[in-house]
Parts: structure tokens; C-alpha cells; sequence
């Protein structure tokens, strides 16, 4: 190693800076995502165990088929692509809100925020039709609601399923799924719903000008860390649970 | 004197300050561009994964090699929003490391985890289980 890199070592760990250049908050923040990642990647990697372990399992194109005032129309993963377009969208809204924050345009930052919280509360309303439309299918967490057994359960899979893997383990798996789903889908919209919360207040302070008087809007850079971490869990619930 | 007390105040006026720019220089344009694009190639990409999804069967696509392009595409989307929409690429090379190297963690439990899933799946068949 040069002597110069040495030096320059010093000087990045010698104290009186922060050696990544990041304030604390920041740093912890990321810290903060990279452990929710992994109680995600628990819960996802649970999933796959499971599915790995079922000799049958429920056909995502079968179950998510449906769309708001569409009836019974057959349309397989449209609506979750619109959720994730949304969420996609919601993102976008917010680095840009971040990025006018460096900019310190107050008008910006409100602008952006206001429809970073309009595509929030957008999918955490397509979220909730979705649960309710299931729920209504008598999907719950432990067991279907009406008691179905796998004879009452051949529209959650494949019309080519071995009939006799599905007599025997039709109706487990379908149960195994929708707790996965439940739990899975429900943690991720807590951290969304929470995310909003945090949003507004972020956004209250910015038309309160707490920013301005501070001399920056760091604080919008750390709630825009949480939100785009919530739509990067969201690219990853999509493809295990309606992809794979 | 006057640094290190803010040091120890509110630290981010220290490191927030060095992207202030102004809304409508060229730089800043740049990179309103450049989410804009970043948006575009989020969008595609997930069209193509909902259009894998619907005909790649139809059209008699193995199903393992669905799934390698699904798992390819859904990277391919979470390094652009870490690295584009989250800055990471923008911090230092050591910060980025001290994030990427734990999440390394997950390539061993994804292997261990499915493998067990898969190997219970065989035991069971094989003592006539299920």
C-alpha cells in the first residue's frame, strides 16, 4: 500500500468527519433498510421453503384474475401491474421531491410530496380492494372461511393439475398460500401505510418552512430512502408471489 | 471552533450541503432527465415481465427458463432504484460495501432454505408420505 493511501486513510478515520461523508442519521437510516430487508427476505425465503416443500401449489394467474368492475372477467395480473406501476410512480415523484430539496425549491419539495401521498394512499387502496375481493372468496389467514376443503378450490390452480396431488394436498397448500399472502402482502402495506404517515409529516414541516430555516432538506432524503426501499420490497413481493 | 460545534449539533448541515444547486441549471435538468429515463425503464421492464408471465407459456417457454429471465429482470429493476432513486451509487465506495457485503448473506440463505424445501418434498415421496 502507498504511503499515500495511508495518509489519506488517516485523515478519512482521524475523527472530526464523518468518513463516509453521510450524517448519522443517513447512515442509520440505510442501516436501518438493510435489516428490514432482511426480515422481508425471512418472510419471502419462508414462502419459497414452503412451496419448494408442496407438491402442488395455487396458480398466481388463476388467483389474481380479477379487476375492479370487471366482473368475471378473465384478466390474470393486470391489476397487481397497475399497483405496481403506481408504486413505481410514487417512487418516482418522490426522488424528484428529493431532488428539489437539493435545489432547496420549497414549491417543489411540496408539490412532489403531495403526490408521493396521492400514490401512496392510491395503492394502499388498490391493496385493500384486493384483500377484500379475496376475503370475499372466503380467503383468510388459517383456513378458507366457509371451511372449503380442496373439492371447492380448483379455481386457484392450473386446469392440468394432477388430480390425485390435488385431493391430497389441494387444500393445504391453498391454505399456505394465502397466510404467506396475508402476512406477506399485510407487512409490506404496513410499511407503506406508515411511510404515508411519515410523508404527510415531512410535508407539514416543509410548508411550515422547517427546512428552509434549517438550510436543508436532508430529512426529505431520509424519508425518500424508506419509501423507495418499500417499492424496491414491492419489486420482489411481485415477482415471488405473482411471478415465479 | 464554529464546525465542530455544529459537528456535534446537526451534523447534515455539514453533508447536505455539498449538492445545493440551483432548479434551473443544466446539471439539474440532467438529472430530472435521467429519472425521467430510469422511470421509462422500470415501466418496459415490468411489461415485459407481466407479458412473460401470460404468453411465455402459451408459447411453450420451459418454465425454468421463465423464471432465470423473472429473476434476472427483478434485479436488474432493484439496482436501478438502489442505485439511481437511492443515490447509492452517488456515496462512498465503503459506505456502499458495508451494505452490499451483509446482504451477500442472502445468497446462502436462499440456497439452503429452497434446498431443505426441495429435499423434504423427496423424503416425503419417498416414504410415501403424501
Amino acid at each position: 500500500m502507498s504511503t499515500v493511501a495511508v495518509e489519506s486513510n488517516k485523515k478519512i478515520w482521524g475523527g472530526g468527519q464523518s468518513p463516509f461523508n453521510l450524517s448519522y442519521g443517513k447512515i442509520m437510516m440505510w442501516y436501518f433498510l438493510m435489516s428490514d430487508a432482511f426480515t422481508f427476505g425471512a418472510f419471502l425465503i419462508s414462502y419459497g421453503t414452503t412451496r419448494f416443500f408442496s407438491a402442488i401449489w395455487p396458480d398466481a394467474n388463476s388467483v389474481f384474475r380479477s379487476f375492479p368492475y370487471c366482473g368475471e372477467m378473465n384478466l390474470p395480473l393486470m391489476f397487481v401491474s397497475l399497483m405496481t406501476f403506481i408504486l413505481i410512480l410514487s417512487s418516482v415523484t418522490m426522488v424528484l421531491a428529493v431532488h428539489a430539496g437539493h435545489c432547496r425549491d420549497k414549491k417543489g419539495v411540496i408539490k412532489w410530496m403531495v403526490w408521493t401521498i396521492i400514490g401512496g394512499i392510491a395503492f394502499l387502496s388498490c391493496q385493500a380492494w384486493e384483500w377484500m375481493h379475496l376475503y370475499a372468496e372466503d380467503a383468510w389467514w388459517g383456513s378458507f372461511r366457509n371451511g372449503a376443503g380442496a373439492e371447492a378450490l380448483p379455481h386457484f390452480f392450473k386446469h392440468d393439475v394432477d388430480p390425485t396431488l390435488f385431493a391430497s394436498g389441494g387444500a393445504d397448500a391453498a391454505h399456505k398460500f394465502f397466510n404467506f399472502f396475508f402476512t406477506i402482502t399485510g407487512f409490506h402495506g404496513a410499511h407503506v401505510a406508515s411511510g404515508v404517515v411519515i410523508n404527510i409529516i415531512i410535508l407539514l414541516n416543509t410548508i411550515n418552512g422547517t427546512y428552509e430555516k434549517r438550510g436543508h432538506y436532508e430529512m426529505v432524503e431520509k424519508v425518500g430512502l424508506y419509501w423507495h426501499f418499500v417499492d424496491l420490497v414491492w419489486v420482489f413481493v411481485f415477482t415471488c408471489f405473482y411471478l415465479l | 471552533m464554529s464546525e465542530f460545534s455544529h459537528y456535534e449539533a446537526d451534523q447534515s448541515a455539514l453533508y447536505s450541503g455539498g449538492h445545493h444547486q440551483d432548479a434551473s441549471s443544466v446539471e439539474s435538468k440532467g438529472k430530472v432527465k435521467k429519472i425521467w429515463m430510469v422511470t421509462g425503464i422500470l415501466t418496459i421492464v415490468t411489461i415485459v415481465e407481466v407479458g412473460l408471465g401470460l404468453y411465455g407459456h402459451s408459447v411453450g417457454m420451459p418454465k425454468s427458463m421463465i423464471n432465470t429471465f423473472f429473476i434476472l429482470l427483478t434485479l436488474f429493476k432493484a439496482g436501478y432504484i438502489v442505485k439511481v432513486f437511492m443515490h447509492l451509487g452517488d456515496e462512498f465506495k465503503n459506505m456502499i460495501l458495508t451494505i452490499l457485503i451483509p446482504l451477500t448473506l442472502f445468497i446462502w440463505f436462499i440456497i439452503a432454505f429452497l434446498m431443505d424445501g426441495s429435499f423434504w418434498l423427496w423424503i416425503n415421496h419417498y416414504f410415501g408420505i403424501r
